[in-house]
């Protein structure tokens, strides 16, 4: 594939600082942190068809994890992202072993019932939480060694991007690693995957864990970055908007979610400037979106390209003897 | 060498298979034949650990392994390859191969494969779907193979395949003998079993009512044939 494109959208990201006022680079940051959220429920939902209905679960803790970090242990802010990152996988695990014993409908609703636990939790644990007030003046804490270069809002965006950058290469390495194919060959067929010698609880856990510690790590650049937690990140609706933003982009394929987010971002931020029913417009768009072009908007613009360079038409082989 | 003594199970309550015992040497071919509904299918699975409540002993070069979860049987040597192929449709054969090796493959790298089925070396990037029968047969059978297994069982391979692409089959089947690979091999299709087996059995009503070398059943096929292979 031509490297054409990527090396314009690293240009565009360097440039951004530049091109961007101030409410337009905070917007960014967030269109980046929120595809990275999303991004990481698609290593679950596009490659293991694991569908989860509490992702907010692992991006709450991240996020309450950073600011408490930063807050009331004065963690420097690169500490405190690889605290929460860590914190956000160690709970990842019991809660995966549980979730992962189960599938279909039985996985998404346990997910769904941990996140609202957490919900519950941070909710009623005021004393270190804030409760329904959240945590506010969350500080980004500079540290010693220079570190106070990601304290301000184009540090921060640097930062945001370096990390979403990795993120994205690491789930990039994930999928294309043999255990990351053999993660599909369970999605595909799970007897099949599994009488060639492949544990699929195993898979799925793993793919739980990762998905879930960058979602932890999404959470915390969000704390990071508007220097407020609530409990409200923890809410059932968090972890819908989050699918939505998956399916518009595009499951299984890592780069759509970013498309998703973005469009996500955008309904919220200019259509709801026109209309308080921005929500309706967006459920709308969405169940287009699932009619017209069940691949999402990163599928369907990787559908056009191929059509434009398809070369003539080859005669198929079909399935038959 | 697989070696399976008193297999009794089934699905349910019901009780299929009534006390399977055989054996099956390395580098060499074990046809089971039988009419349809006798147990063979089961057999096959109840080796692969893919019923929930088997008795008996089932044994991979000395090594017990009736109980273990599929993925631990897959991993003791046995390699499976079901009726309906159950190839990965959306993954090209070139993933289809890399899926199936877990570690990369001692005794079968790629172009060991090539050379027993050439075709898949043309279809390297192709979908599974978009393969013929015979191909994806093949490709299940190669995918089994890179798992380096030192059991392999075949359920009805020829189902479905033009004559043409059985005796294709018949001729891979055979040059695994070669390779030090215990076939399990279950078949309706008398043509392509007789042709490729050093072992006969006959399973009748979950048990195996009869076992030969393929020379004496040649000899023996118009009795045997009369008395349990005709409906």
């Amino acid at each position: 594939m031509s490297r054409l494109p990527w090396l314009a959208g690293i240009a565009a990201l360097a440039a951004a600082p530049i091109a961007l006022a101030g409410f337009h680079l905070g917007l960014l940051t967030e269109v980046l942190i929120l595809g990275l959220f999303a991004m990481s429920l698609d290593l679950q939902l596009g490659y293991a068809r694991m569908v989860s209905f509490g992702h907010a679960g692992p991006y709450g803790v991240g996020a309450f994890a950073a600011a408490l970090l930063m807050a009331k242990a004065g963690w420097p802010l690169p500490c405190a992202l690889a605290g929460a990152v860590a914190i956000t996988a160690v709970v990842a695990v019991p809660v995966g072993w549980l979730c992962c014993r189960a599938g279909g409908v039985a996985f998404a609703m346990l997910t769904l019932a941990f996140a609202q636990l957490a919900y519950a939790v941070a909710y009623k644990w005021q004393s270190l939480t804030g409760g329904s007030d959240g945590l506010a003046g969350v500080p980004r804490v500079a540290g010693p060694f220079g570190l106070e270069l990601f304290t301000g809002r184009v540090g921060y965006y640097a930062l945001t991007v370096a990390l979403v950058g990795s993120a994205l290469l690491a789930a990039r390495a994930f999928v294309a690693s043999p255990m990351g194919r053999a993660l599909v060959a369970v999605r595909e067929n799970e007897a099949r995957a599994e009488a060639l010698g492949f544990d699929p609880r195993r898979l799925r856990l793993a793919a739980f864990v990762l998905s879930n510690a960058l979602a932890g790590l999404a959470g915390a650049l969000y704390a990071g970055h508007v220097l407020f937690v609530s409990p409200e990140l923890l809410l059932w609706t968090v972890s819908g908007h989050v699918l939505v933003m998956v399916i518009l982009g595009g499951t299984g394929t890592l780069f759509g979610p970013f498309l998703g987010a973005a469009a996500f971002l955008m309904l919220e931020h200019e259509v709801s400037a026109l209309t308080e029913s921005w929500a309706l417009i967006l459920g709308f768009i969405f169940i287009v979106t699932v009619i017209v072009m069940p691949e999402g908007m990163w599928g369907l613009g990787a559908r056009l390209l191929r059509g434009a360079r398809r070369p003539p038409a080859v005669e198929p082989r079909h399935a038959a003897p | 060498m697989l070696a399976v003594e008193r297999l009794e199970g089934g699905y349910g309550t019901g009780r299929v298979l009534q006390g399977v015992t055989f054996t099956a040497p390395r580098g060499a071919v074990t046809a089971i034949v039988g009419r349809n509904g006798m147990g063979k299918t089961t057999t096959l699975r109840a080796v692969m650990g893919m019923l929930p409540a088997v008795t008996g002993a089932v044994a991979v070069g000395g090594r017990a392994i009736l109980g273990l979860p599929v993925h631990e049987v897959a991993r003791a040597g046995v390699a499976y390859v079901p009726e309906g192929r159950q190839i990965f449709p959306k993954l090209t054969v070139a993933e289809n191969l890399q899926v199936g090796q877990r570690v990369p493959s001692r005794l079968w790298p790629q172009d060991r494969i090539f050379a027993l089925m050439p075709n898949l070396r043309e279809r390297l990037g192709n979908d599974g779907r978009t393969l013929s029968g015979g191909e994806q047969q093949m490709l299940a059978i190669a995918r089994a193979l890179v798992t380096d297994p030192a059991v392999l069982l075949l359920d009805e391979p020829s189902q479905g395949l033009a004559p043409l692409i059985v005796q294709q089959l018949a001729g891979i089947v055979r040059r695994l003998r070669e390779v030090d690979v215990a076939v399990v091999l279950v078949e309706q299709n008398l043509g392509l079993a007789r042709a490729v087996a050093d072992q006969m059995l006959v399973m009748v009503k979950g048990e195996v009512v009869y076992a030969a070398s393929a020379e004496r059943f040649r000899e023996e096929e118009a009795s045997v044939r009369a008395q349990w292979l005709t409906p």
